[in-house]
């Protein structure tokens, strides 16, 4: 969905804030229009303006998941360092048959599938949120200095719970607390395989999960990197390290996305025949 | 998926379905955050010439119910799935795009157990308008998009 009104963007996204109970909605920046020639780094970075606010597209495509050099996804590793746990979950979640639909994806999903659905950040004075158009469940990273709950205080949640610390210009990012249901990391539907052409294993995340991402902005501030290593001894004798990249869409806007509004699935023919 | 103009295929209106087994569509992209679509024959795209019962514009999937006659006067109606109206509206599909009674000529990767449901692989609308399912938004090249909060 083309926008017209890039000047607003600040002011939305303050609003957005506002909306999710972070921060008040404030009076936008002044300027903000975008013409092409305008460099990124011609905004300022402050506290709360880091320059990561914005609606964030993965790169990549479902023939060509890496993307364009040299800003490339690093591929999935094709013998991933699998405990015997890791290796018979891995293969449960690559049979159809046992994927159920609409389980949110987990925090290391949320910042992979390729292309189709864009990822909005927004930063706060104490947080930073990451919403993702097809999930209903932000991933807020605290940034406030706290650290996590006790173990015996922490629930267990789809994305895990979230601090952020600064590493000069890189949003270091350390996540643990996940349930370990989520679908698998490298799929795109619950379980699903990228494209036809895709048969790496399934990459499945346990609640022993142990996260730590390092965001920077690259490319003239046009690209987020991230990048995940992902600790998890329940599934993985060593760590699994990954970049990740998503390019800047000042022009889309995150839309609405309820995964139940019509539940049919792909070999559902109940309506076809009414 | 681009949005491009052609000639409604008159002559496939003779022909209610026709099969033909595609190599290439080896590559054909998947649509789905919902659910597989491992129960599609990927390998497969079978040509659909019908009549639009009716066009469910939602989430996670927009489905469009098309009715098919055969050369025999017998009638199936079909079930074809697309991606999320989501990442459709943003490669050139509007929710007006179909309504009952509209003549289309639709692609499809077929169920792999034959019963009458598809993944869209394309659809020419009456006016001659070709979609896609849906897809990644069009892409920018580097260097295009810069800071603007």
């Amino acid at each position: 969905m083309q926008r017209a009104a890039r000047r607003s963007s600040g002011l939305i996204a303050s609003c957005l804030l506002a909306a999710l109970g972070v921060a008040s909605c404030g009076t936008p920046e002044a300027g903000g229009e975008s013409p092409a020639s305008a460099t990124a780094n011609a905004a300022p970075k402050t506290a709360t303006d880091r320059g990561l606010t914005g609606v964030w597209v993965p790169i990549g495509s479902f023939e060509d998941p890496a993307g364009p050099s040299p800003w490339s996804n690093t591929p999935w590793p094709r013998n991933p360092p699998f405990t015997p746990a890791g290796a018979a979950e891995s293969q449960r979640l690559d049979d159809h048959s046992n994927f159920t639909a609409c389980t949110p994806g987990g925090p290391v999903f949320h910042m992979w599938e390729i292309g189709i659905f864009p990822i909005q950040l927004l930063e706060a004075p104490d947080q930073i949120v990451i919403v993702r158009e097809a999930s209903g469940i932000p991933r807020r990273i605290y940034t406030d200095g706290r650290g996590h709950p006790p173990e015996d205080e922490m629930v267990a949640t789809w994305n895990g719970h979230s601090i952020g610390t600064w590493d000069g210009d890189v949003l270091v990012v350390d996540t643990v607390g996940t349930n370990g249901k989520a679908r698998a990391a490298n799929g795109v539907g619950s379980n699903a395989k990228v494209s036809s052409i895709d048969d790496d294993p399934r990459f499945p995340l346990s609640d022993q999960l142990h996260l730590v991402e390092r965001l920077r902005l690259v490319a003239n501030d046009e690209l987020l990197e991230d990048e995940l290593a992902i600790n998890d001894p329940k599934f993985y004798t060593e760590p699994v390290v990954l970049k990740h990249y998503f390019q800047r869409r000042p022009d889309i806007d995150i839309l609405e996305y309820f995964c139940g509004d019509n539940p049919r699935a792909g070999d559902d023919t109940a309506k076809a025949t009414p | 998926m681009s949005m491009s103009r052609a000639r409604f295929p008159k002559l496939l209106r003779a022909v209610g379905v026709a099969a033909a087994v595609c190599a290439g569509a080896a590559l054909a992209p998947t649509v789905s955050a919902h659910h597989s679509f491992a129960s599609f024959d990927r390998t497969k795209k079978v040509t659909l010439t019908g009549t639009v019962k009716d066009f469910q514009w939602t989430n996670p999937h927009a489905w469009i119910q098309v009715t098919v006659p055969d050369d025999k006067g017998q009638a199936t109606e079909w079930g074809i799935e697309c991606g999320s109206p989501n990442m459709m509206v943003r490669t050139g599909w509007k929710k007006t795009a179909l309504k009952p009674g509209d003549q289309v000529v639709a692609v499809v990767n077929p169920l792999l157990d034959g019963r009458p449901n598809g993944s869209l692989v394309t659809i020419t609308l009456a006016d001659g308008t070709v979609l896609g399912p849906g897809d990644a938004p069009p892409p920018r090249p580097l260097g295009s998009s810069t800071r603007s909060q």
